[in-house]
């Protein structure tokens, strides 16, 4: 609270009037409004001149003002654009808002600042129509060229079946193809070198090694890697505006698709969140069981990035092992939450039930069964002569370029810093667990691999203690706005029941405020930035993923390497398209 | 069955509605031979290697040492359209990728197949949102559908299974000229309807508060 204290003090005597408010989050992040023609400034300020400086600009959105109500103390605005800043030195966040006039209002650009703000810009374009000046190359990130409207004001349709149904004629097919087309110009690049011809190569939106639908155009001197430009958005599926048609509760299903290898990894941060808003304390054993999940989903996606990777850098079979590995966690996942990949079986205030009979034998034989596992794969993968010679020294970064590119997870990791939010912050009761942060040093393509494979020993390492130590107690909180209540308690008198009935009817009605939970996803950090008016469902929400900061560092660390090492740099980076596009 | 002789550059007229069983038959020596190639094609599928989002991952599974989709003569996996002649729609058709999964489509020789696996792909699912197709069928033919969100492995192997079972009564021109220029398609079942007796037989469902050695929860 302290530091807290001191560095909204310090901004308030630097910048005087510029600092409009000071408003209370119940996530205690300190939380600041700023006159729009200041907040460089300010940024500037907290990125490089005050101690202990906030270096990493961990997430830029913005709100749609217009019809929100419950603004109790803030200054007025139609739109309003956040800048999210984290500090690992102090581990401390702030969030700089500032407030916007008009209908399509502007804003001066930050990508001078940051070279991570570029993507970030484009997507407050693309989706809120808020012009940034000063900067080139605004256009549309996640949507496609020519499309009408700003998807998340509040005038646009959410539904598909709101607006015209989609139809693709030749002719639209042929124009969107056309649009497809890659002209250099536009991105700056040039097809000379200096003394020699560059070539463009186009890499796919469908290509085996692009993991999902993503396009990067290579401008390449022979085979090396000159320029990159990655493009995104052919995986956009609106999950930020589904949050505002959704309610609480039937949101849930649609984190789990947010990084799909990770299930119920996703829904951790938004009950978490939704759970801060409402004022919810969850038992121990729901802090224990969810840890638990989340840690298998957590060696489920690292153990298909280990075989999809080895099988990129050409090992063929990896892959069968590895996935039948997974399977053998689905098996677990099951047995326990009652699907595979999507069990959405978190809920605000507990889990979905109780762990069925049975379940300590299941985890017992599995733990054992994967560390001998663990053992072989270092012999066959990480041990390769080939192996090796592919990942090491291809792509690497520093710590200093990691976090001005806003990497988390275990990319960040990789250059040499413990930094783990479970160890950082502890959420869900992660202070309880007896566990180390993998490193490496290199910040390569192999630094990233040793790290994921050592954190799945350590994921293993949790699990055993949730065996050990699962503590006894209810499966869910008994607060009026737990959703689903325990049903037993719908049935003693009227109040219950009329809670019961609405919460499962409408849905809970979460209290006005912000929050925003952070947690270490199994790509990097993943969080819920949630905005409650008062209803039944989110007046906005913001997820912020990691995939989308790595991906878009991709052009950085590709330079001055064959197109062959891309693919490695790629395998290694860990994202998943949904995770990018959302 | 009516037998009838024409002359090969000079095909006589024939009645419009035939069923699939008379028009296969009508012809002793190339029904043999068609039956030949379909069961050729049925054995050996090459599915394209694409995929859109989560249900590819599943897709993926199914090629995979637990469920093998060698079994059934299609884990020849292609990564150009060219090459291959199934191409699954696993994952959600975007509007910003729907003109890429037509253009694929189209660069697959014929005969070409389409699943659809998942939700999304078969209607929108649950993605009834500004940024997805309502279905890929709205853009190209699909030939079977795939529930779930996603589909396990299994349930798209049963898909695959169907498919391979309608492979092998299609009948295809064997020659620009000589026999029917046109596809039999026999009509594909609902399997909602098939399996509707035996599913309303089910009346004792497994609890879920009971862990079954090496079932798990959800049957298969």
């Amino acid at each position: 609270m302290n530091s807290q204290a001191t560095i909204l003090d310090e901004l308030k005597e630097r910048f005087g009037a510029a600092v409009l408010a000071e408003q209370p989050a119940r996530d205690a992040v300190p939380t600041l409004w700023v006159e729009s023609g200041e907040v460089r400034s300010v940024l500037k300020y907290l990125k490089s001149e005050t101690t202990a400086p906030y270096r990493m600009l961990y997430d830029l959105t913005a709100i749609d003002e217009r019809l929100r109500s419950h603004r109790d103390g803030q200054p007025e605005a139609d739109f309003s654009v956040i800048y999210h800043l984290l500090s690992l030195d102090r581990n401390a966040d702030i969030r700089v808002k500032t407030p916007l006039k008009g209908e399509y209002p502007s804003l001066w650009t930050i990508t001078d600042l940051w070279s991570s703000a570029d993507w970030y810009e484009r997507e407050v374009w693309d989706m809120f129509g808020i012009v940034f000046e000063g900067r080139t190359g605004l256009r549309r990130i996640l949507l496609p060229p020519g499309w009408e409207g700003h998807p998340l004001r509040k005038e646009h349709p959410a539904r598909a079946t709101e607006m015209e149904p989609f139809s693709l004629p030749p002719e639209r097919q042929e124009s969107a193809q056309e649009a497809l087309r890659f002209r250099p110009e536009e991105w700056g690049l040039t097809g000379r070198g200096e003394d020699t011809d560059l070539m463009f190569l186009n890499l796919g939106p469908q290509h085996p090694g692009a993991h999902g639908v993503f396009r990067v155009l290579l401008q390449l001197d022979g085979e090396e890697i000159v320029g990159a430009v990655p493009e995104i958005g052919f995986h956009h599926r609106g999950a930020e505006k589904m949050a505002e048609r959704q309610t609480w509760h039937t949101f849930i299903p649609y984190t789990d698709r947010i990084d799909y290898l990770g299930g119920v990894m996703n829904n951790l941060p938004y009950v978490l969140a939704v759970e801060k808003l409402a004022g919810i304390e969850v038992p121990d054993r729901v802090k224990v069981i969810r840890v638990m999940m989340v840690e298998f989903f957590r060696i489920a996606s690292h153990l298909v990035w280990y075989g999809t990777f080895a099988q990129d850098l050409g090992m063929l079979s990896p892959v069968f092992f590895t996935f039948n590995d997974r399977e053998r966690i689905f098996d677990i996942v099951k047995a326990v939450m009652g699907g595979r990949m999507h069990p959405m079986w978190f809920r605000i205030g507990g889990v979905a039930q109780d762990l069925p009979q049975g379940w300590e034998k299941m985890v017992r034989e599995f733990l054992p069964y994967m560390v001998h596992r663990l053992k072989e794969y270092d012999r066959t993968i990480m041990r390769n002569r080939i192996f090796k010679a592919r990942t090491m020294g291809i792509g690497s970064y520093s710590l200093p370029e990691a976090i001005e590119w806003g990497v988390t997870g275990p990319g960040l990791r990789a250059c040499g810093l413990a930094w783990d939010l479970r160890k950082k912050r502890p959420y869900s009761g992660y202070d309880q667990f007896d566990f180390e942060i993998p490193t490496a040093k290199s910040g390569d393509c192999y630094g990233r691999s040793v790290v994921r494979v050592e954190e799945m020993r350590q994921s293993l390492r949790i699990i055993e203690q949730c065996v050990n130590n699962m503590p006894p107690g209810s499966y869910k909180a008994l607060h009026p706005l737990t959703t689903p209540p325990l049903k037993e308690h719908a049935l003693r008198d009227i109040e219950t029941l009329i809670t019961h009935f609405l919460g499962v009817s409408w849905g809970p009605v979460i209290p006005p405020g912000e929050v925003c939970v952070a947690i270490e996803a199994t790509k990097g950090w993943n969080s819920y930035y949630l905005v409650s008016d008062g209803s039944i469902h989110s007046y906005r929400t913001r997820i912020r993923t990691p995939s989308f900061a790595h991906v878009q560092m991709i052009p950085l660390i590709c330079r001055g390497f064959m197109v062959a090492d891309l693919l490695a740099i790629l395998g290694s980076i860990d994202y998943v398209m949904a995770d990018v596009d959302r | 069955m009516r037998w009838r002789f024409s002359r090969v550059d000079k095909p006589s007229r024939r009645p419009e509605a035939v069923s699939v069983d008379e028009t296969v038959g009508s012809n002793l020596l190339l029904s043999r031979l068609e039956d030949m190639v379909a069961w050729g094609r049925k054995n050996s599928i090459w599915p394209f290697n694409f995929g859109l989002s989560c249900c590819y991952v599943e897709m993926a599974g199914s090629i995979t040492s637990r469920y093998d989709i060698a079994r059934f003569g299609a884990e020849v996996i292609r990564g150009t359209p060219r090459e291959s002649d199934l191409m699954v729609i696993a994952g959600t058709p975007f509007i910003k990728c729907a003109p890429i999964i037509l253009r694929l489509y189209e660069q697959m020789m014929e005969p070409r197949w389409v699943i659809s696996m998942g939700s999304c792909a078969n209607s929108g699912g649950m993605y009834d949102i500004y940024s997805v197709v309502q279905g890929v069928d709205k853009i190209l033919p699909v030939d079977v559908y795939v529930p779930g969100c996603p589909p396990s492995p299994g349930a798209f192997m049963e898909g695959l299974i169907m498919l391979q079972n309608a492979i092998a009564v299609q009948r295809r021109p064997l020659s620009w000229v000589a026999g029917r220029q046109s596809i039999a398609r026999p009509p594909l079942p609902s399997m909602k309807d098939r399996k509707r007796e035996e599913r309303s037989r089910m009346t004792v469902l497994p609890n879920p508060d009971i862990v079954y050695p090496g079932k798990g929860k959800s049957d298969e």
